[in-house]
């Protein structure tokens, strides 16, 4: 009946006088991996948090796989918080099986599964440890298998990769690509591009508690034109002539962006003029160069920040 | 699975947890053992109390000076007076003195010994004697004059009299006055005590998870309703185990005792009857632990540092005891405004409606007293839990339920067309 697992419309959270979150819409599709991105403070928790129904939103309304009220779909979620939290005192095994109780799981199944998965992260002997003595890492993953311990159908991800190794961090990303193979809906936040740009199927930029744009990595890359990079065979000032006006002199060549009727009809001028081409990279811009213009558009137009900019 | 049946397995998860974690660990042998090591010390004290009382009677005398001629009848008459006393109220042990020279030097001399506290002397003629009183000694004179009252006396009658009475104990009846008042103020006392011990725990308890972000997750996961309600679940399990250890160890102990102290027990009579009368203690203990510590969970989820929970305490136990000289004060004068009122008061009612099951026979009240106390524990459950969601986990509104199912319903009509 219905083909999201996140709907999220017109979400509004006001903390005081501040609106946090100010009509943010998301919509995540089934067995899709989405990234909520955007800087420190753009909202992306706040949105988390009122999709998962542990706050309200003030305004707008959101459902989780068609539940009226987000809990009523809890057993089918898994969700690893940005500020991470286990009991001290419980033993990874039954810390894993725990989470998985809240969620409806049997204890001795989580127990079970949680051993085994303990297992296969390479963390077997840790599983009669308690919370305590692990470290921040192993922790950190205790929680990540405690969140995916009941096979949730959607699992949410806050900041999954703040405080990981690089090694531990590919792991990660191994997790999310295996879970949704298994056909669980990830959505996950981040404000590091790398992640979101290898993982994401869809992605939504947040800045200034709005939404600034939604679309795949692809979309996003295209909202900036590629840049050339063109080096002559000779350094000649009559060059500037030839290229487009926003060209500019580096090192031994020059650099534009990429005109709209495309980079043939320069080329064709540079050749008959007879400077030649000795180097030409024409650059796609990156998900990182996108974010930044992005949220430096939306930091911009956040001079003004109550108007309605629809 | 449905709403209902979910929050119930949501609640037993969180409680679960709660009770392990409470009850596997070191300091919670401590906890239940406090009780043993409060009366092993008590026994240790009144052991040593008990030891210096005795070694005092044997250093204090009281003195008579009297001829040889009486001091036999006096000896006896002072054997057959001091078991009148109670133990630890008796007078120092006689001593009878022939009289030699100045009766009143000699008398003085006495009171003046080194080797024994004399509290007081007796001397001269026995019909008119005069007696030397060590200070502070305020039962001594009485008892030297009661002596030489029957010592001349039995002198008088020449042949010793003795009376060997025929003693009936008579069985208490069924239900004294005094009997109801008193199983009234035990039971009231009893769950004062019992909650006083045990509720204060509930009041720290949020702040677990408040400190190592457990939090988040639980919120996420469950309804706080269900988590503030399987946090105080948690807890009274360990109480129960903790009453029920006791209540084993004192019921084990209590079949040792001497037939006097069974017959004390037996003096309680409660207007319920005694079957009655333990379970509705049971249930009203119960009720007492879940509402004292629901509106302290609920007060102690507001709290921001470990010291304001400590800060918490000394209010906690100054309602707690107010709460209990509200019921034992309605425990005396049943069916008054007052008693009325302690019943009534959600806080109080336990305590006091059990000291009515004590005081009066109708059972329908009970009833209707667990029902109202029920309510007030779900009240205060979803109260503090409102509260924590409001002012903790910082959302401005949380929608009532009843908005909520009108939105979903709306939902669902649009969804159709």
């Amino acid at each position: 009946m219905d083909d999201w697992a996140v709907a999220a419309e017109g979400l509004v959270k006001r903390f005081g006088e501040r609106r946090v979150v100010d009509g943010i819409d998301l919509h995540v599709p089934r067995g899709a991996i989405y990234g909520v991105l955007g800087p420190n403070g753009a909202g992306k928790t706040t949105t988390l948090r009122m999709v998962l129904g542990i706050i309200e939103p003030d305004e707008g309304h959101r459902t989780l796989f068609g539940a009226g009220h987000p809990r009523d779909a809890g057993d089918r979620v898994g969700y690893l918080p940005e500020e991470r939290g286990l009991y001290p005192s419980m033993k990874a095994k039954d810390a894993i099986a725990f989470l998985g109780a809240l969620r409806g799981l049997p204890w001795h199944v989580g127990r079970q599964r949680g051993t085994a998965m303990l297992h296969d992260a390479g963390l077997g002997h840790a599983a009669d440890e308690k919370i305590r003595k692990l470290s921040k890492g192993m922790a950190q993953l205790v929680q990540l298998l405690g969140s995916i311990v009941h096979q949730p159908d959607l699992l949410v991800l806050d900041e999954p990769f703040s405080g990981l190794d690089p090694v531990n961090q590919e792991k990660l990303e191994a997790l999310i690509l295996a879970e949704r193979d298994r056909g669980a809906t990830i959505l996950f936040s981040t404000h590091v591009m790398a992640h979101a740009e290898r993982l994401c199927d869809r992605l939504a930029i947040i800045a200034g508690g709005r939404r600034r744009f939604e679309g795949t990595v692809d979309d996003a890359r295209a909202t900036l034109p590629s840049r050339v990079h063109y080096t002559p065979r000779r350094a000649d000032p009559a060059i500037a002539a030839l290229l487009p006006a926003d060209a500019v002199p580096a090192g031994e060549g020059w650099r534009f962006v990429l005109p709209t009727e495309g980079i043939e009809p320069s080329l064709g001028r540079l050749i008959a003029a007879g400077h030649g081409i000795a180097g030409l990279v024409i650059e796609r811009p990156s998900l990182h160069e996108a974010f930044v213009r992005i949220v430096g558009e939306a930091a911009a137009s956040g001079a003004v920040p109550v108007e309605q900019a629809a | 699975m449905n709403r209902p049946r979910r929050f119930v397995r949501q609640m037993l998860t969180i409680a679960r947890r709660d009770f392990i974690a409470t009850v596997a660990t070191p300091v919670f042998l401590l906890f239940l053992f406090a009780p043993a090591l409060m009366l092993a010390l008590s026994t240790l004290g009144g052991i040593g109390a008990a030891s210096m009382d005795a070694g005092d009677a044997q250093r204090t005398r009281v003195i008579a000076i009297t001829s040889p001629a009486v001091s036999t009848t006096m000896a006896h008459e002072n054997e057959r007076l001091r078991p009148l006393f109670r133990p630890d109220d008796r007078p120092a042990p006689l001593e009878i003195v022939a009289p030699a020279g100045d009766v009143a030097v000699q008398a003085r001399a006495m009171l003046a010994r080194r080797d024994v506290d004399v509290h007081g002397v007796l001397y001269g003629d026995l019909a008119r004697p005069t007696l030397l009183l060590a200070p502070r000694s305020r039962y001594t004179g009485n008892y030297l004059e009661a002596l030489a009252q029957a010592t001349l006396t039995a002198e008088r009658l020449g042949a010793p009299v003795t009376v060997t009475a025929t003693r009936i104990q008579a069985r208490a009846p069924r239900s004294s006055l005094g009997g109801r008042h008193q199983s009234g103020f035990v039971a009231v006392f009893g769950i004062f005590f019992l909650t006083l011990f045990l509720a204060g725990q509930v009041v720290g308890s949020m702040a677990e998870e408040r400190n190592n972000k457990v939090i988040e997750v639980l919120a996420a996961a469950v309804p706080l309703e269900a988590a503030f309600g399987g946090k105080l679940l948690g807890l009274f399990g360990v109480a129960l185990l903790f009453v029920g250890f006791w209540g084993t160890v004192v019921g084990q102990v209590a079949s040792f005792l001497p037939a006097g102290a069974a017959a004390a027990m037996g003096a309680l009579a409660p207007a319920v009857g005694g079957p009655a009368f333990a379970l509705l203690f049971a249930a009203y203990f119960s009720m007492a632990y879940l509402l004292l510590g629901s509106a302290f969970l609920a007060i102690g989820a507001q709290a921001q540092t470990p010291r304001e929970i400590q800060m918490l305490s000394l209010p906690i136990t100054l309602v707690q005891v107010a709460m209990f000289a509200l019921a034992s004060a309605a425990a005396r004068r049943p069916g008054s405004t007052l008693a009325t009122v302690a019943e009534l008061f959600p806080l109080s009612s336990p305590f006091a409606m059990a000291g009515r099951a004590a005081n009066a026979p109708e059972l329908w009240p009970h009833v209707l007293a667990l029902a109202w106390q029920g309510m007030w524990v779900a009240l205060f459950v979803i109260v503090g839990a409102r509260m924590f969601r409001r002012g903790v986990l910082q959302s401005g509104s949380a929608r009532p339920f009843w908005r909520r199912r009108v939105d979903k319903a709306a939902g669902g009509s649009s969804a159709s067309i």
